[in-house]
């Protein structure tokens, strides 16, 4: 067997979890297996049912012929994004380094390998759009036969080019990290600055496409999506790959794919031993003086131990920091820029007033801010190093208050800042105002007490790589989701409701609700973490 | 000249760290087929650095190293086909079983059923842990960790064996399989280099052996030259403070 081949079954079988099943005696390690397997599957659902009502949404507005660009676009995006947030742990800086680069395999090799095994590991979820959109346009469309193996095939190839777009951008981030004695700083650095420009090129792209709407609202969608096709070259080879079934499209896609990985990996493969050389060693700088040292109360120590580990890992860092600094420049923004033209900018001339989304500023700061919680990841990364905690005189209960008092301190300032930040901007009253601080406090509690639960129920000790937890756990799986779809629906329901009550009882109300929630979820940890 | 002959030739290697600190400085040593080479130094003196530059994970710029002839710099592919190479904490696929593991080392190297059959069964017989095998790496004590890493080193009879400090962790029993089947190795033309801190298993295992200071190579030859009649220990602690 090649032994690339062979690489790449391995590594995959080294983090599967059926693996793990098949050979572990542990029967409440078995149990948590399956468990995770099936909140797995449940996810992949509710994936192909929003997917399957997009569909249906773009059929009711007779915008089926749009679904195709929309399955790449999504499908290019997603991967896009969630390939630049996992390049740093999947290809450089990871735990078996010295094991396999001891191995006869050329570097290049090594790290196609590690691309193929990202890709494979993330097919299931970009098969799931894939899927339900193929059911979803064979169901409304109801196009030949043929159209059906040729989708399932092409599609296999549409994460390709933005993983191997985003993986090389991820290499020269690494590259240019490397120099600096900072380096996971840099690292981050640069990821968050190029996903931001990648942000603000999205923006500016979706107004360039809008502004020349001539037509109705839906037309300019379908419009929109039909340019996005003309200008993401792979976008548009796979749907006239589909809805002209034109063969040669679909091996455009397939051989440019292929072409593509082929050229991307020979300057990885020539500087990759030398950047993870730089990345991985540290020579010890020597001539410490020993000056004062302070003290701090355990909860306090455990937060700076928190502090420092998600300041050491760049993979860790740029998620967690993600949504903070979305935070601080969504806040600024609301300081410079006029709060009726963000609305219009965001909800594209829907009719409603300031007065009406007052509410919803809480809302918007925990969209940015709750998108991760450390307390969610925190548990599993202790991995191999659980021991240090568990042998020392610290009570199970206390370090996840400590946990817990680190995304506290990371959350609370960003959130006080962009609500104060929002009110400004949008001239709110300051009953409102001390409201929405209020609100936003509590949802930080919520979020930091929510991704607790999760993490502590879902703590997994035994990844190969940070990334598994940080990613792809399912504590941050099981955090993210209900969390992000109830914050959704409930901003919705407050907005309405504010419309036909008091809104400022509307959010007396909701930070009620919130609190309530918090505790019971902080008596849950508690009843987890009882020894 | 002497590239062509020696094993492991390591001339005028220099590492130097992004923050300006020289972890190895012109080290400069040559291991013969059929060496036992020891690596003695304190913590920090530079072994890991030189060992993992060695078997070509770390990159460096100054110097070069030679493995059977091959550049570790320009032929790294090559060398790594002769070379095995031990960590000192050996990080090791935990979701895969240890049989699992030999067999994935085994492909990588080419080794064919039965042959792989022969030599997994030998070694694992001679570390007792043949029953092991089954079980995940994660179930897997430190001392087993390593006997599986040492087996996997050995199961593709590679020209050079480099070992960083290989007896920690082990039992009595498996540092003395390991130091026999290391003698057995030696004796049929294989160059073995490792660092160690027991200074008691250099003087007995080693002909040959090195002292790094601050990445520099202070002292090397025969142990005898070495020596000089006195014990490891004495003339290590010698040249080390001097």
């Amino acid at each position: 067997m090649n032994k690339n081949i062979v690489l790449l079954k391995n590594l995959l079988l080294s983090t599967s979890r059926r693996n793990s099943y098949r050979f572990c005696k542990d029967r409440k390690k078995r149990g948590r297996i399956v468990g995770n397997a099936v909140g797995q599957a449940v996810l992949y659902l509710m994936l192909m049912a929003y997917c399957i009502a997009n569909c249906v949404g773009y059929g009711a507005f007779g915008l089926t012929g749009s679904i195709p660009v929309l399955c790449a676009l999504v499908i290019s995006a997603l991967s896009f994004f969630f390939t630049l947030f996992k390049t740093n742990g999947y290809l450089f800086n990871f735990r078996e380094y010295d094991m396999l680069m001891s191995l006869p395999f050329e570097a290049k090799d090594v790290a196609a390998c590690k691309f193929l095994y990202m890709y494979v590991r993330s097919l299931p979820w970009y098969l799931s759009v894939s899927l339900s959109m193929l059911a979803g346009y064979g169901f409304l469309a109801k196009p030949s036969a043929a159209v059906y193996p040729v989708w399932i095939v092409s599609s296999l190839f549409l994460p390709v080019i933005p993983m191997l777009a985003a993986a090389f951008l991820g290499f020269l981030i690494a590259k240019a990290g490397a120099g600096f004695r900072n380096k996971t700083i840099v690292q981050t650095a640069l990821t968050l600055l190029l996903i931001f420009g990648c942000f603000a090129l999205r923006f500016f792209l979706e107004d360039m496409f809008r502004n020349s709407r001539t037509e109705a609202v839906l037309t300019s969608l379908s419009d929109a999506t039909g340019r996005a096709g003309g200008f993401y070259l792979p976008a548009g080879w796979f749907a006239r790959a589909v809805t002209e079934l034109r063969l040669s499209d679909a091996l455009l896609l397939i051989g440019a794919s292929l072409l593509l990985f082929e050229a991307v990996f020979i300057p990885v493969g020539r500087s990759y031993r030398k950047i993870n050389s730089a990345l991985r060693s540290h020579a010890a700088s020597g001539g410490f003086v020993m000056t004062a040292q302070k003290r701090r109360s355990l909860q306090n120590a455990i937060a700076f131990k928190e502090f420092k580990r998600m300041t050491g890992s760049t993979v860790y860092l740029t998620n967690a920091a993600f949504g903070e600094l979305l935070c601080l420049l969504a806040g600024i923004a609301a300081l410079f820029v006029d709060f009726d033209q963000m609305i219009r900018v965001v909800l594209q001339g829907a009719p409603l007033t300031r007065e009406m989304l007052y509410p919803s500023i809480p809302f918007i700061i925990y969209f940015f801010i709750g998108m991760v919680s450390t307390t969610a990841v925190t548990p599993s990364l202790e991995g191999k190093n659980y021991w240090i905690v568990q042998s020392l005189p610290i009570r199970k209960r206390t370090l996840y208050q400590g946990k817990m008092l680190f995304n506290l301190y990371l959350t609370v300032p960003f959130t006080l800042f962009a609500t104060l930040a929002f009110c400004i901007s949008a001239k709110a009253p300051l009953l409102n105002t001390v409201l929405y601080l209020i609100a936003g406090l509590c949802l930080c509690a919520f979020s930091t007490v929510w991704g607790c639960v999760c993490g502590i129920r879902h703590m997994r000790l035994d990844w190969e790589n940070e990334v598994e937890v940080v990613k792809q756990g399912a504590a941050v799986t099981v955090y993210l989701l209900p969390n992000m779809f109830a914050t959704m629906g409930l901003m919705v329901l407050v907005v309405y409701l504010g419309t036909v009550m008091d809104p400022n009882l509307v959010t007396a109300l909701h930070i009620l609700a919130v609190a309530a929630l918090t505790a019971l979820c902080y008596l849950w940890v508690m009843a987890l973490t009882k020894e | 000249m002497d590239a062509k002959r020696a094993m492991l030739e390591i001339r005028g290697y220099s590492k130097t760290y992004g923050e300006g600190k020289r972890a190895a400085d012109n080290v400069t040593l040559t291991v013969e087929r059929g060496d036992i080479y020891g690596f003695i130094g304190h913590n920090g003196a530079g072994k890991s650095t030189t060992i993992r530059a060695v078997v070509g994970v770390l990159d460096f710029t100054e110097g070069d190293i030679f493995i059977d002839g091959h550049s570790v710099k320009t032929e790294s592919y090559q060398c790594r086909q002769i070379t095995a190479y031990i960590p000192d904490n050996p990080d090791l696929y935990e979701n895969l079983t240890g049989i699992q593991y030999l067999n994935f080392i085994a492909d990588v190297f080419g080794i064919g059923a039965a042959e792989r059959q022969e030599r997994i069964r030998e070694y694992a017989d001679r570390f007792e842990i043949t029953d092991s095998l089954g079980d995940l790496i994660g179930s897997y004590s430190h001392g087993m960790k390593q006997k599986l890493a040492i087996i996997s080193a050995l199961i593709h009879e590679p020209k050079l064996l480099v070992l960083d400090e290989p007896f920690v962790g082990l039992d009595p029993k498996a540092s003395f399989t390991l130091k026999q089947i290391m003698r057995e190795m030696c004796a049929a033309g294989t160059a073995i280099f490792f660092s160690t801190h027991v200074l008691d298993v250099a003087e007995k295992l080693c002909n040959k052996a090195a002292i790094i200071r601050r990445g520099k190579i202070i002292a090397s030859g025969t142990m005898e030259e070495l020596t000089h009649g006195a014990s490891l220990e004495e003339a290590f602690l010698e040249v080390a403070d001097e």
